[in-house]
């Protein structure tokens, strides 16, 4: 967040007298797996009444399965919920709106046409007629209650996100939710109205509800937590008090961790010449990004998830024009290079959304493969699909891509398969520079193995441009690191220097010694 | 709800397609036959007279084959726009266009031999059609005007156009006052195949048809297109370029409408007359959604909607029913089918 608001709790906003309360919900060893991939791990968790937990973690994290246990919508496989000290089953979503669970979503679900009282009520039990008088007062006094100030019979259409988060506030209050759980709430708002939502969730603590407040923005999480706990690969790492916790810095390296998980040979590969230059680039979110990759080598670009990391391979790979003579891709300036882009020996991108941005989710795998390929698969006007089911055929087996079918579709591959495809697409362009964007997220420890050896592997043709949110693999595989914060890169350096590699929570924190 | 819940299925169902477009057929002919009792007539006779009239005789069959040919276009058109999901609803104005394209063609040059005179007539309906179509298509890349709502208004633009011309500067003097333009030349009709009463309007068709599924099979810019379809995103990674691509869809999609708009009037009426607009391109969205966009279904649809068309025809006729009635079947058929294709990626289980 930038500005000079501080974001600070003030003393009169602290929730006083629930300081020996039970917890309202308890998570007891929760594990869930999708088919080998383990998405929550051994996970529990107290939430007390008056008190704020932040959840920290990157994305593929866990968080989102671990949510959607609570709304009801996955049963766990081992572990159970327990509400006001009772072991409950959720069968459905209802169960858990019963139980006082509430979810407020990045993406509101409100009746544009309707008015923010309308809203509130839809769907309610209770009597089929309602007089919109009484109905805008019982808004309107929650909203006074809970300091979420609206007008109750505006229309929706006509609300900023912040309002609009507002009405999916009271719509829980009004069905007296107790725990509200809040994902990346402040994604949507301006800084300003970030700080009312801040007020608003202190109220509601005073008022003694229990609130999540998932987030990877570390200066909100210092500001109104009271507990924080960090998930990392689908497991709580680490679970402390705010009070615990000196500074930015300090939370920053929790976040990091320092354990390894899996370790790769690394091989010396011949250095050759530039193969990507990025210089002196601001703009597009960015500022004064200096930056090289060589044939052969590994550049990791490492920080906490939103530092203008998207901003930088959205430039690099195309998607996103840069401004001008900033990126020169193999020697030439950016609007050349793609421009004269050809399907091979050129530049590969692996993105981190494999299903949708990186495949055509109802294409089979052929077609999957010609998405990128298909100029080399071309003859007059013609498409040789007999050449490229045989390619395909080939790389499905060379990658052990399962279910070793070529007429499966995208959708159908778990998504460690489905990244083994893409990236046997991509190397199959022979390119010269690879941009990885988070190459391993959400794989298990397979997979991720495989694809950190073929990686290496790519170093022979390739320099690779990888940017993970997982300092391990950025070990794994680097021979240099960057750190991004805030649009910059605040340092580089070599993956030998240990003493930088310790401190990598500071600048991953914004502070520079 | 009621004890029955959906579930998704972990494969699409293989079966589906063909059990839902039967399943949907009966639905909408049993609320058909509802709606008839409610009328008072009988359901039974009613049902009988429709299928007499569109499968029972001869004649009823050839007839149907005949209004399945400019369906058959429209449809192959909209088809390939909506394969790249550009929603083009405008198979009836690009109709119009294409017959005042091959009118233009056919009255300024009505002493050109057929052989020189048919290909231009083809020609321009080609790029009247298409003209229309780019339209919407340049309004959608440029200002973001949503194509479904552009192609539906500019369907009544165009029939304006239509009739402007019959009524105004192309009007046959020797008409008695009707809005039609002067007959056709020799060169300028699409003649009759031997006997019957069938045209080699129909051979443009398979022809049409045969293309199409080549050019989507086959082709770099086919395949290109299925893409496209597949989302922006997925296109804007494999650096296609959605927007001539969109252009490119539309183009051909309000060319093979204007095509059915050149055989309609050169073959059946023999002169451009605001008759010809019957509401093909309307019935071609329903053919083309039947067929799941596939040119070979499209062509069995685009026949049954036709015969369904003459059915009602006959059931007008015979039991007095309002003319309104084959717009209706036409509706439930495709409601119906657009339920029912929930199934193919959802089973309704029993709650336990």
């Amino acid at each position: 967040m930038k500005g000079p608001q501080d974001l600070t709790r003030p003393d009169s906003q602290k929730a006083t007298g629930f300081a020996d309360a039970a917890p309202l919900i308890s998570l007891k060893g929760i594990t869930k797996r999708f088919g080998k991939v383990v998405a929550n791990k051994d996970i529990s968790l107290d939430l007390y009444p008056g008190r704020i937990k932040a959840l920290l973690g990157e994305n593929g994290a866990g968080k989102s399965t671990l949510m959607n246990m609570l709304a009801g919508r996955f049963k766990p496989d081992e572990g159970y919920i327990e509400v006001d000290g009772v072991r409950k089953e959720f069968t459905s979503s209802k169960d858990a709106i019963k139980a006082g669970i509430g979810m407020v979503y990045q993406h509101f679900m409100l009746v544009e046409t309707m008015t923010v009282a309308e809203n509130v009520l839809l769907g309610q039990e209770g009597s089929f007629f309602i007089n919109p008088r009484e109905m805008n007062d019982r808004v309107r006094k929650l909203a006074v209650d809970y300091e979420l100030e609206i007008d109750p019979t505006a229309r929706i259409s006509d609300l900023s996100m912040g309002e609009k988060q507002r009405v999916e506030i009271l719509k829980l209050l009004y069905r007296e939710s107790r725990v509200l759980i809040f994902d990346e709430p402040t994604a949507v708002l301006t800084p300003r109205e970030a700080f009312r939502l801040f007020e608003a969730l202190w109220a509601m603590t005073r008022l003694g509800k229990s609130v999540v407040f998932i987030s990877h923005k570390l200066e909100e999480v210092m500001a109104i937590a009271d507990e924080v706990a960090i998930l990392r690969r689908g497991a709580i790492d680490d679970e402390v008090m705010r009070d615990k916790i000196t500074s930015k810095a300090d939370l920053a390296c929790r976040m990091v961790g320092k354990e390894v998980l899996l370790e790769v040979t690394k091989e010396d590969v011949e250095i050759g010449e530039k193969v990507l230059e990025v210089k002196n680039m601001t703009g597009i979110g960015l500022r004064g990004i200096n930056l090289h990759v060589r044939k052969g080598e590994v550049v990791a670009i490492v920080g906490v998830a939103g530092n203008g990391q998207q901003e930088l391979v959205e430039g690099v790979s195309g998607l996103r024009k840069p401004p001008k003579d900033t990126i020169f891709i193999m020697n030439k300036p950016w609007r050349k290079f793609f421009a004269e882009m050809t399907w091979n020996n050129s530049m590969s991108y692996i993105p981190e959304d494999r299903l949708d941005l990186a495949t055509a989710r109802n294409l089979d795998l052929v077609d999957n493969l010609l998405l990128t390929t298909g100029k080399g698969f071309t003859k007059g006007p013609f498409l040789q699909r007999d050449k490229a089911a045989k390619v395909a055929q080939e790389l499905v087996e060379e990658y052990d891509v399962r279910p070793g079918r070529i007429q499966a579709l995208a959708w159908q591959l778990s998504g460690g398969n489905l990244q083994k495809m893409v990236l046997a697409r991509e190397l199959y362009r022979q390119p010269h520079l690879i941009v990885a964007e988070q190459p391993t997220q959400g794989l298990d420890i397979s997979a991720t193995e495989e694809v950190w050896n073929k990686l290496l592997e790519a170093r022979k043709m390739a320099g690779i441009l990888l940017i993970t949110g997982d300092l391990g693999e950025a070990v794994q595989l680097a021979d240099r690191v960057a750190v991004m914060y805030c649009g910059q890169i605040m340092d580089e350096f070599p993956v030998t220097d240990t003493a930088k590699l310790d401190n990598i929570g500071l600048l991953m924190a914004g502070v520079r010694e | 709800m009621l004890g029955y819940r959906l579930q998704k299925r972990d494969e699409p169902w293989s079966w589906g397609a063909p059990i839902i477009v039967v399943g949907a057929l009966v639905l909408s002919l049993g609320i058909s036959a509802l709606l008839l009792k409610l009328q008072g007539k009988s359901a039974v006779e009613g049902l009988f007279v429709l299928w007499q009239g569109s499968f029972g005789a001869s004649w009823a069959l050839e007839d149907a084959l005949l209004k399945s040919i400019p369906i058959f276009l429209c449809a192959l058109g909209v088809a390939t726009a909506f394969r790249m999901q550009v929603w083009n609803i405008g198979a009836e104005g690009q109709f119009a266009l294409g017959a005042i394209g091959a009118t233009w063609a056919a009255l300024n040059f009505p002493d050109l031999p057929g052989y020189l005179l048919m290909p231009l007539m083809f020609f321009s309906a080609a790029v009247f059609g298409g003209f229309w179509a780019y339209i919407p298509a340049i309004l959608r890349l440029k200002l973001k005007v949503n194509e479904i709502i552009s192609t539906l208004m500019l369907n009544y633009i165009a029939i304006l156009l239509l009739e402007y011309l019959v009524f105004g500067v192309w009007k046959d003097p020797k008409s008695y006052g009707f809005p039609v333009t002067p007959e056709f030349t020799g060169g300028a009709v699409i003649g009759q195949i031997g006997d019957s009463r069938l045209h080699w309007g129909f051979v443009v068709c398979i022809g049409a048809g045969l293309g199409m599924w080549a050019f989507m099979r086959f082709t770099r810019l086919g395949f290109d297109i299925k893409v496209a379809g597949e989302g922006q995103r997925v296109a804007m990674y494999s650096r296609l370029p959605y927007g001539k691509l969109t252009i490119l869809v539309m183009a051909i999609s309000g060319a093979l409408a204007g095509w059915a708009g050149c055989i309609e009037t050169s073959a059946v009426v023999n002169r451009l007359q605001p008759s010809i607009m019957v509401g093909y391109g309307y019935t071609a969205i329903v053919v083309a959604w039947l067929a799941r966009l596939h040119p070979l279904y499209i062509a069995i649809s685009a026949y049954l909607l036709a015969a369904l068309r003459v059915g009602v025809e006959n059931m007008q006729l015979e039991l007095q029913i309002p003319a309104a009635f084959g717009s209706i079947m036409e509706g439930l058929i495709l409601m119906s089918v657009l339920a029912g294709q929930m199934l193919v990626t959802y089973k309704i289980r029993r709650k336990k």
